[in-house]
């Protein structure tokens, strides 16, 4: 199936025998004439219930999109309402596109509605963070122990067990991780980099990099389990 | 004079991330695959268990916060 573009669609005014009332995110207003019986037939075959039911969806992906990029706006480098606006209305066409061409993998195991609205929050959230970030360098470094110490050694809530267990992580750190781990670690967990932020910096995707983390993950905390620092069922000693 | 406390190398909130444990393992794609029946789950039955997207959403900033949305979102509608 092609996906649409917001051009190829009905009016936001409303066509001949088209309905514009607000969607609530629960559904389609529960009214049996505006939702298709069956969203994926409708969306697969040509005609005119065709064109409704993808007004229908690109009202839900602008619902989520609005939803997400509002309670990230304070994240955007320009928050007022007009910008939002754009920034809402980009998502959810891309969303709309990302979804119909994953349209074929809807199993029915959730409301369309909710499996729908999944695409338009990924898709705003990626946007805003990149927004965010479009202007800022990321930086692959390797972990600063003398830097982060002096930035945080005056905590006075930090108790003296926590900041052994601090050093004994950053020893493992340095010992248990690869180089690539170690930096794509401290880029996500200490620097707080977004993950999809870091993968389109580094030319690589999500999936890769949580991968990388979770294999970082497994060896320090084995490290630490070892040296005595973790119970062998998880929680520090 | 009191004696000096050990230094921290990682912020608090680091070392608790880095120390997540994000087993049983579950892909950021698997986790989109199963949020929308995941997040459905949990507003049925707020006591609803899954270990692996439980134990990735600990571990993924990114994947938290979207199934934090589509749940905030879905309450929200049905409020």
């Amino acid at each position: 199936m092609t996906a649409l573009s917001r051009d190829d669609l009905p009016p936001p005014g409303g066509g001949p025998g088209t309905t514009t009332r607000p969607v609530p995110p629960g559904g389609l207003a529960g009214s049996a004439r505006t939702e298709p019986v069956d969203w994926v037939v409708a969306l697969s075959t040509p005609g005119p219930e065709q064109q409704h039911a993808l007004r229908l969806l690109h009202q839900l992906m602008v619902r989520a999109a609005a939803h997400q990029v509002w309670r990230l706006r304070h994240a955007l480098p320009d928050d007022s309402p007009a910008a939002v606006e754009v920034v809402v209305q980009q998502a959810a066409d891309e969303a709309m596109t990302a979804l119909l061409g994953k349209l074929h993998s809807f199993e029915g195991r959730s409301r369309f509605t909710t499996w729908a609205f999944k695409f338009a929050i990924l898709q705003a959230s990626s946007d805003v963070r990149r927004l965010q970030w479009r202007r800022r360098e990321v930086e692959l470094r390797d972990l600063d122990l003398g830097t982060i110490a002096a930035s945080d050694h005056d905590d006075a809530e930090h108790s003296a067990e926590a900041a052994d267990l601090a050093s004994a992580l950053a020893r493992a750190m340095s010992t248990a991780l690869t180089p690539y781990q170690r930096r794509i670690a401290v880029a996500l967990l200490v620097d707080e980099v977004p993950i999809d932020v870091l993968a389109e910096r580094l030319g690589t995707n999500r999936g890769a990099l949580y991968k990388t983390l979770h294999e970082a993950r497994r060896r320090l905390r084995a490290e630490l389990t070892e040296r005595g620092y973790l119970s062998p069922t998880g929680g520090a000693r | 004079m009191t004696t000096p406390r050990p230094r921290s190398p990682l912020p608090p909130r680091a070392v608790d991330a880095l120390l997540v444990d994000t087993t049983p393992w579950l892909s950021c794609d698997e986790c989109f695959e199963r949020m929308d029946v995941h997040v459905e789950a949990v507003l049925a039955d707020p006591h609803h268990h899954d270990a692996a997207m439980e134990h990735h959403l600990l571990g993924c900033a990114a994947c938290a916060d979207e199934a934090r949305s589509l749940l905030d979102l879905l309450r929200s509608g049905t409020a």
